[in-house]
């Protein structure tokens, strides 16, 4: 590449001469300020080369400009629909993903992971003393306000033991590396390990961005923590083959996407508290086959919200009486309760606890701590405010700190500090306070070159079938938005990079695609939940609608184009072909009713366009859209990316770009629908997602059918039914001449092998019903069989030349009770009508 | 004395309830001086499961559920208490004493201080709250006058007013009215207290409903009553304080149960599937028996 460079003095002597090319080598041109506290600069030389080599690897990808890897990741990031949704927003944000990793040598980073066990180890201790004996608070090693103001310090749980044998299986830790290179504990994640899902993606998506170059210069691969962690889990359970579930808060947590991926990634159900029940201190998921028995749980939501009946009784995403199935060997991780050790006062006596419980010193020290419920550490405080960061020791709001968030002690107005002063008076056990945190930099791609900027990071780690624990070679790195920021407060604006463990020795294979080990390989498909089931049906239903909408809109603009009919929708113009199909548009809630002077142009734009319609394609497509969002992780990620794909644009009211509009519709739901199909196993998912696709096209048909032929009908409105239903070429190579009323009717409604037609729909359905695993062991079939068959009957029984409106509408009944009938028999109807929770009845 | 309590509530939904589980906090979990002769806890139509728990908190959970689909439940908790008059001290250490005591004391039960010194569900920090509270609650001051000098300022500035508030309505805005009921004026008044790192609780009892000749009925004697235990330290230990009433606790009130706040001890409170009850009604009746 170099040879072909613009510059003629590129070569290997003379790159001594003049440097190293910038446009190959630009970490070479990479100045930090403090060059000994900038852990690529201060690095060893096996080290340092395998920066270059990824500089240049990355360099030598993108032909120099470094800003098309920057979008290359960001189009990635765009794509997995990896995002971070901000607590109380609507949107999801994309996380910014850096190309550059951070680097870390092996052998330091197994000093660092030798803390971490051991800081592990030492939690598990104390939250199981907490839990039991409670003697670390009776011997005077903990004071008991440490506990009892933590949120997450669940009495309910005393005396309750794990059945795995384990409080924490998953231990998450927040890092920050000094200006000498010694690394300090920043908090501790003990509830569930945020971030690790991102760890996972950023991975891939560097790892798929730059080919082999991760592995070639020595990175280790993240695969053994997870398959450690699943085996982790799988051993703790009473039963060989264990069905695990991740149990998340639903799709309006922050952390859901995470959550999602990690559940796909894993091979665990997604499930929410109410897919889940407890029978005879059993934990069960609710399925399209019945109850199943759930062994461990990977729980993504807080104690407190866990189950209504034993802790806050408003909570609405728990598990009633889930305690009940705790006791009986149901393994839920990490443990309830285990959270009360993330308090930001719990630092201030861990290393006095390390040698109390241990009997060792911490080889990793966490920041320095102050509890201000000790005198002496308040008076310190007190007097040392402007060299030290305050935070709430349990997160709360508190005097002086309205938001729970930390802050340095010098950031504080003259005001400010009076009323802190006040609160750490008040209430000091509300109040913490720690030394400021100095950081290392790490080189960071910005405006297309390497900065030095402040770096912390988030490290995991989980118990493998053993017991012992095994931290991922790698972690969620943090890059400060801001230059040479050196603080351990970072900011929103901050970006996310990739971690890497380098051996340059020992270059490790490519980082493989993540695979879960069963320990036997089956082809029964996983849990279907009941609720996801009824998602995958409207999603189904959802994706057809918008497609027969935008139909209808097409045959529509396509009559305008015709007759020149822009005008008003006259009122005596009831027969005409575009009024019917406008009927037919106002019955299926895609417009209002139509003012008498609306013209025909303007109601194809608000059927498309008027999000405040219920029906009309934008508000489908977006109803879609947030049932995708829910089954994010049952959909491959092609079909999460065509699914996202929005609404095209077009001009209300003109012919030709509605009518482009609509064909790009079409695509995107064929496409969308290919994808879908393409990507699913023939197993539930797939017999639900396409039973609603069947249903729908059914309910369209009968209802075109129905707003089209009201008694008579033109040749013009038989051709716009056999375009809606599009046969008409079918037809006409037929038949090769007008429409008839009664041929139409029976190519549409009852021709069997007519794939667009209703009897089709009807087979498939049947079909689909019958793959779906029974309950019933008599034998007997199930109602929406049975609801199918009566149709099915009927439809062959059916005379095309007797068909009029009522043989219509007596069928759209039937499809209707079909429709019911699988809702009642798979989907959780009793659910539907909220689970009230009665808080306070006196 | 011995006491005889009956209280029978009813409640009925407009259509069944399915699968519903309860939470059923109305036996007594006793305390110092209080020895029960009886109890008994009788639920129609009877409930498929049955199980009686202890805490969290000092409280006793029964915890029932039906099978069948619920039209109307009735539950009559009838029990028989002998209860000895509590101390009423006059003076007690000073307030900077009881703070320093209540985060020394190396115990996280229930009965502790350290449980009952933190905002929690319903009483949460408020700031207006914890501004009026302060000159009642002087570092040097006497925690018994001191305390005693906040309630009766709750009982002078607040308005007794049945119906003004329900169990729902958080106690800043009955601050914000000075009106509501005992429930109110409890969580007030720990609100208060535990601004100022004093250890405050919620009890849940009842009171005498039928005096002894020439004294007057209490407030609140028909329905189930509350007031607040605060932690006075390590010699006095725990001290009744009845706002309602503007007095100590005495021998005719009778605790069931203790938390940080009602949501820990509220009566009843569950999960089902339908809609809330149409209907609710509460009778209670005590008496003093010898």
């Amino acid at each position: 590449m170099t040879e072909q460079g613009d510059t003629p003095f590129v070569g290997s002597g003379e790159a001594d001469l003049f440097g190293p090319d910038p446009e190959t080598d630009s970490l070479a041109y990479y100045a930090p300020q403090a060059p000994s506290a900038d852990i690529y600069a201060s690095s060893r030389l096996d080290i340092r080369k395998a920066w270059h080599d990824l500089a240049k690897g990355f360099a030598g990808q993108c032909h120099g400009n470094l800003q098309l890897l920057q979008d290359y990741l960001d189009r990635h990031v765009e794509d997995l629909g990896l995002a971070f949704r901000i607590t109380g927003d609507e949107q999801e944000r994309p996380w910014p993903l850096g190309p550059m990793p951070i680097l870390i040598a092996a052998d330091e980073w197994e000093k660092v992971t030798d803390g971490l066990i051991q800081r592990a180890e030492l939690l598990e201790q104390v939250i199981a003393d907490l839990y039991g004996e409670q003697s670390l608070v009776k011997d005077g090693h903990l004071p008991a306000a440490i506990v009892s103001g933590s949120n997450d310090f669940a009495r309910r749980m005393v005396g309750i033991k794990p059945a795995g044998g384990h409080f924490l299986n998953t231990y998450a830790v927040d890092l920050a590396r000094g200006p000498s290179g010694e690394w300090r504990v920043l908090a501790d994640r003990a509830r569930f390990p945020i971030g690790i899902g991102y760890a996972i993606e950023n991975r891939q998506a560097l790892a798929r961005a730059t080919g082999g170059l991760l592995a070639s210069v020595g990175t280790r691969p993240h695969s053994g923590f997870f398959n450690a962690l699943r085996r982790g889990f799988a051993e703790q359970c009473q039963r060989d083959d264990p069905r695990i579930a991740l149990l998340t808060p639903g799709r309006f947590n922050q952390s859901y996407p995470e959550q999602a991926n990690l559940a796909r990634q894993l091979g665990f159900s997604l499930v929410e508290g109410r897919d889940l029940t407890v029978r005879d201190g059993r934990l069960f998921a609710r399925t399209i086959a019945g109850l199943k028995r759930i062994d461990a749980l990977w729980r993504w939501i807080t104690t407190r919200d866990l189950d209504p009946m034993n802790f806050d009784a408003r909570s609405q995403i728990g598990v009633p009486n889930l305690v009940a199935a705790l006791s009986q060997g149901l393994v839920v991780t990490n443990w309830p309760g285990s959270g009360v050790v993330e308090s930001r006062a719990m630092p201030a006596f861990l290393p006095r606890l390390a040698r109390s419980v241990l009997g060792e010193l911490l080889s990793l020290p966490n920041a320095a701590t102050w509890w201000c419920g000790g005198a002496t550490e308040r008076e310190f405080v007190l007097s040392n405010l402007d060299d030290l960061v305050v935070s709430s020791a349990f997160r709360r709001p508190i005097t002086g700190l309205p938001d729970g968030h930390t802050r340095p002690g010098a950031s504080f107005s003259p005001e400010e500090r009076a009323e802190l002063e006040r609160g750490i008076r008040m209430r000091p056990m509300d109040y913490t306070a720690q030394e400021i945190v100095h950081l290392s930099t790490t080189p960071a791609l910005a405006n297309g070159r390497f900065e030095a900027r402040g770096f912390t990071m988030r490290a995991y780690l989980a118990r493998d079938e053993n017991g012992d624990w095994v931290p991922l070679q790698g972690g969620f790195g943090r890059v400060s938005e801001q230059g040479d920021l050196r603080t351990s407060l970072m900011g929103l604006g901050d970006i996310s990079t990739d971690v890497c463990i380098i051996e340059p020795q020992r270059p490790s294979a490519p980082e493989a695609v993540l695979k879960t080990t069963p320990r036997e390989i089956r082809r029964e498909q996983g849990l279907l939940p009941s609720q996801a089931a009824d998602n995958l049906f409207w999603l189904g239903r959802y994706g057809e609608r918008a497609q027969q909408t935008a139909r209808i809109v097409r045959v529509l603009v396509d009559q305008i184009a015709l007759s020149g009919q822009t005008g008003s929708g006259q009122a005596g113009d009831t027969s005409s072909t575009a009024s019917r199909l406008a009927k037919l548009l106002f019955n299926l809630g895609a417009i209002a009713r139509p003012s008498k002077d609306a013209s025909y142009a303007e109601i194809a734009g608000l059927a498309l366009g008027n999000g405040r319609q219920f029906g009309s394609v934008r508000s489908l497509i977006q109803r879609e859209q947030q049932i995708a969002l829910i089954l994010r992780d049952r959909l491959s990620r092609d079909s999460w990316r065509a699914v996202q794909r929005d609404m095209p644009g077009f001009t209300p009211g003109d012919v030709e770009s509605m009518a482009l509009a609509c064909d790009r519709l079409i695509e995107r739901h064929a496409t969308l629908s290919w994808l879908l199909s393409d990507g699913m196993s023939r197993g539930p998912e797939w017999q639900f997602l396409n039973m609603g696709m069947s249903i729908e096209r059914a309910s369209m048909i009968l209802q075109a059918a129905q707003a089209i032929i009201p008694g008579s009908a033109s040749a013009d409105d038989l051709s716009a039914l056999l375009e809606l239903v599009d046969c008409q070429s079918l037809y006409r190579s037929r038949y090769l001449s007008m429409p008839y009323i009664a041929r139409v009717y029976d190519m549409v409604l009852l021709e069997p092998a007519q794939p667009r037609g209703l009897s089709f729909q009807i087979s498939k359905i049947d079909k689909h019903l019958t793959a779906i695993p029974p309950l019933r062991t008599d034998g007997m079939p199930e109602e929406p069989l049975r609801a199918v068959g009566k149709l099915r009957s009927k439809i062959e029984g059916i005379e095309a030349t007797l068909i009029g409106p009522m043989t219509i509408e007596d069928l759209r009944k039937d499809l209707a009770d079909l429709s019911e009938a699988i809702s009642e028999r798979y989907f959780l109807q009793a659910d539907r009508s909220d689970e009230v929770r009665t808080k306070r009845l006196f | 004395m011995r006491y005889t309590v009956r209280h029978v509530s009813k409640l009925g939904y407009a259509t069944p309830v399915a699968r519903a589980r309860l939470n059923l906090r109305l036996k007594p979990r006793l305390r110092a001086g209080q020895t029960l002769v009886r109890e008994a806890l009788r639920l129609s139509p009877e409930p498929g499961t049955r199980e009686d728990q202890f805490g969290p908190y000092w409280v006793k959970t029964t915890q029932v559920g039906f099978h069948e689909p619920l039209k109307k439940l009735e539950v009559t908790s009838e029990f028989v208490i002998d209860i000895e008059p509590p101390q009423t001290p006059q003076s007690g250490p000073s307030i900077a004493t009881v703070q320093a005591e209540a985060l020394a004391v190396a115990d996280l039960s229930d009965l502790a201080p350290a449980p009952y010194l933190f905002a929690s569900r319903i009483t949460r920090m408020s700031a207006p709250i914890t501004d009026w509270a302060s000159p009642f609650l002087p570092r040097g001051g006497d925690i018994i006058a001191s305390v005693s000098a906040l309630m009766d300022a709750i009982h002078k500035a607040f308005t007794y007013a049945p119906g003004a508030t329900d169990s729902r309505t958080p106690p800043e805005e009955a601050f914000e009215a000075r009106s509501g009921v005992c429930q109110d004026f409890t969580h007030i008044m720990i609100m208060a207290l535990r601004a100022h790192s004093i250890p405050a609780a919620y009890v849940s009892g009842y009171i005498l409903t039928r005096p002894p000749p020439g004294k007057a009925k209490l407030v609140r004697a028909d329905a189930m009553h509350a007031w607040v235990d605060v932690w006075c330290g390590q010699a006095l230990g725990w001290v009744g304080f009845d706002p309602t009433n503007n007095c100590l606790v005495g021998e005719d009130h009778i605790a069931i149960g203790m938390g940080r706040d009602y949501a820990d001890i509220s009566p009843i409170d569950g999960t089902f599937i339908g809609s809330a009850p149409q209907s609710m009604s509460s009778a209670v009746d005590v008496e003093r028996t010898s």
